[in-house]
């Protein structure tokens, strides 16, 4: 008996250092120079699901994190890595790795118990190892798509999200007709039209009645490199009488500080990862927030397309492409725009957005709209 | 100790875990921004002498179009920002005095409002602004923007202005527009603005 008060104190002792460890994992990172390459050592009391891209003379590393990660680093000196830099993001944080070098292949691989992600990073041409990546485990269903596998280079991918789902029943009309049902119903049709007339895959960021976050509609559209990203949606007002269709992309809400500098990514979009600037964390964290930024002219040039079909199709009042600060935009690394093809509080709107026909319609016009930016945008 | 008094003592520590870590949990959600004290406002104790006024626009939208009104409200002229910019926003709530629609629930509360140094007003709004509300996305622009507008017209030291729900950043009110980011005010969505003819 006495044994057992003794542990009891103990672990009530303990309860709170428990705690924090469930609360704050550690993130510990080192980087140690072999004979031919750099390598750096993500380690986790955790497994992490990580993205790695490459550009110019960077590698970002893309960490989901749920929680706040504590984060360990100690300086160091390296032959190919010059510096790293942490930003975070609602869910994510980002690790920057700079190199000196110009040209360079990496390769990485993961481990387990305890996790750690080990990337090498070496000259170009030098080394016996092949230019690429490992990644074994990546679980979280946002950031590993089950048909990542499929992806043919050359076929690209269409991303449509119907507006709302599960809980999130968007606006609601007279007769009780709720956005939620008719974004999916015409992201069905839509996607039934592009498949059958275009060699493109199409993906949905829902095709059932479930919650799915707005950034994950974003994330969904970046794991599958996503080629035009179309959200749509059906409009709600306080007023009845508001009726007609209009299509909005992105307007940035940025200070003319931001502004310049977004614009500055918008003409080097090629090379999203390699700006720099006196507070590189700072315009990086922007940059993968709003990946969107650098999109802006060609989402604009796809809201114009699409809107004038609707207005050839449908009759309704056009009321022309908008700007306005969307949420599920901002992280979409592609052009992309929110369709709201009609009014569902205005009832004579409302019995139409019902209609299979009319359904047929909306879809029809923005597969013509798609259809004209594809032939634009093609040739690059 | 007997296998017995193992499986009680396992038993036991899980049990005790499960409490204390629910105890901490329920502590997390009362990290909160502090209940707001400004009843003094409402008392007539700030300014003992004849209290002056000044003129403000409150955006409400109206029954011909789709766009924000603004709407001429005299409130008084408290020295101190804030308190100002926080009645105006009562009184935004409160709704229109000319039969303008108000995007804003009646039965929502303001919590606290403040403004930082780079003129950022974090406003912060009880939860029954979002309830039963139904968003589209031109009715949520509408309601976003009234509050944005109103308080970037009237307050020179007001920029951008960040809205809180129950002292939460929320991502958006109904599905469409980022509020986890400091908004810029949106004259082009209001008419017959004061003094641009």
């Amino acid at each position: 008996m006495q044994n057992i008060k003794r542990t009891f104190v103990f672990i009530i002792l303990l309860s709170p250092g428990i705690l924090f460890f469930q609360d704050m994992s550690d993130l510990k990172i080192s980087v140690k120079d072999t004979d031919d390459s750099s390598r750096i050592v993500l380690e986790s009391s955790k497994s992490l699901s990580t993205s790695i891209e490459k550009s110019g003379s960077y590698i970002m590393v893309r960490i989901r994190a749920d929680l706040p990660y504590k984060i360990q680093r100690r300086s160091f000196n390296s032959r190919y890595i010059e510096s790293l830099g942490w930003s975070r993001g609602a869910g994510y944080y980002i690790l920057n790795i700079k190199t000196s070098l110009a040209k360079f292949s990496y390769v990485s691989s993961t481990l387990k118990a305890p996790y750690r992600l080990v990337i090498d990073i070496m000259p170009e041409g030098t080394g016996e190892r092949e230019k690429g990546e490992i990644i074994v485990e990546s679980s979280s269903d946002a950031y590993s798509d089950s048909n990542k596998g499929n992806i043919d280079r050359g076929v690209k991918t269409i991303v449509i999200d119907p507006g709302h789902g599960g809980l999130e029943v968007g606006a609601k009309g007279k007769f009780g007709t709720l956005e939620k049902e008719i974004t999916l119903d015409i992201s069905l049709k839509l996607k039934e039209i592009i498949e059958r007339n275009l060699a493109y895959r199409v993906v949905l960021t829902r095709d059932k009645d479930i919650d799915v976050s707005l950034e994950n509609r974003a994330a969904k559209a970046n794991n599958n490199r996503a080629f035009v990203f179309i959200s749509i949606h059906a409009n709600g007002f306080f007023r009845k009488e508001a009726r007609g269709s209009e299509t909005y992309f992105l307007n940035l809400n940025a200070t003319d500080e931001e502004a310049r500098r977004l614009a500055y990514l918008e003409n080097n979009s090629s090379e999203l990862n390699t700006v720099e600037g006196e507070n590189e964390d700072d315009i990086k964290m922007i940059l993968w927030d709003m990946a969107q930024s650098a999109y802006l002219t060609q989402s604009s040039q796809l809201a114009e397309l699409i809107q004038n079909e609707l207005n050839n199709l449908l009759g309704t009042l056009n009321r022309g492409v908008k700007q306005a600060p969307f949420k599920v935009l901002t992280g979409v690394a592609c052009p992309a725009v929110l369709v709201e093809m009609a009014f569902i509080s205005n009832p004579d709107e409302e019995r139409k957005l019902m209609k299979s026909e009319f359904q047929n319609k909306i879809a029809l016009a923005i597969y013509r709209g798609l259809t004209n930016f594809l032939k634009l945008n093609l040739q690059k | 100790m007997s296998v017995r008094q193992y499986a009680f003592l396992i038993a036991l520590s899980v049990l005790l875990i499960v409490l204390v870590v629910m105890f901490f949990k329920c502590g997390e959600e009362k990290k909160l921004i502090p209940e707001p004290v400004t009843q003094m406002l409402d008392s007539e104790e700030i300014s003992g002498e004849e209290s002056e006024t000044k003129k403000v626009f409150l955006f409400f939208l109206a029954e011909e179009d789709d766009l924000l009104h603004p709407e001429v409200r005299e409130i008084k002229a408290d020295a101190v920002v804030i308190l100002q910019a926080k009645l105006v926003i009562r009184e935004l709530i409160k709704g229109s005095r000319n039969g303008g629609i108000s995007p804003i629930p009646v039965k929502t509360k303001l919590r606290e409002l403040f403004i930082t140094d780079e003129g950022i007003a974090f406003v912060d709004f009880s939860k029954e602004i979002q309830e039963n509300q139904f968003f589209g996305s031109a009715g949520e622009i509408a309601a976003v923007f009234s509050i944005v507008n109103t308080l970037a017209y009237n307050f020179k030291s007001i920029k951008r202005v960040f809205i809180l729900i129950d002292g939460r950043e929320k991502e958006t009110l109904g599905g469409h527009i980022d509020l986890k980011r400091p908004l810029l005010p949106r004259f082009d969505l209001a008419v017959n603005l004061p003094g641009s003819g």
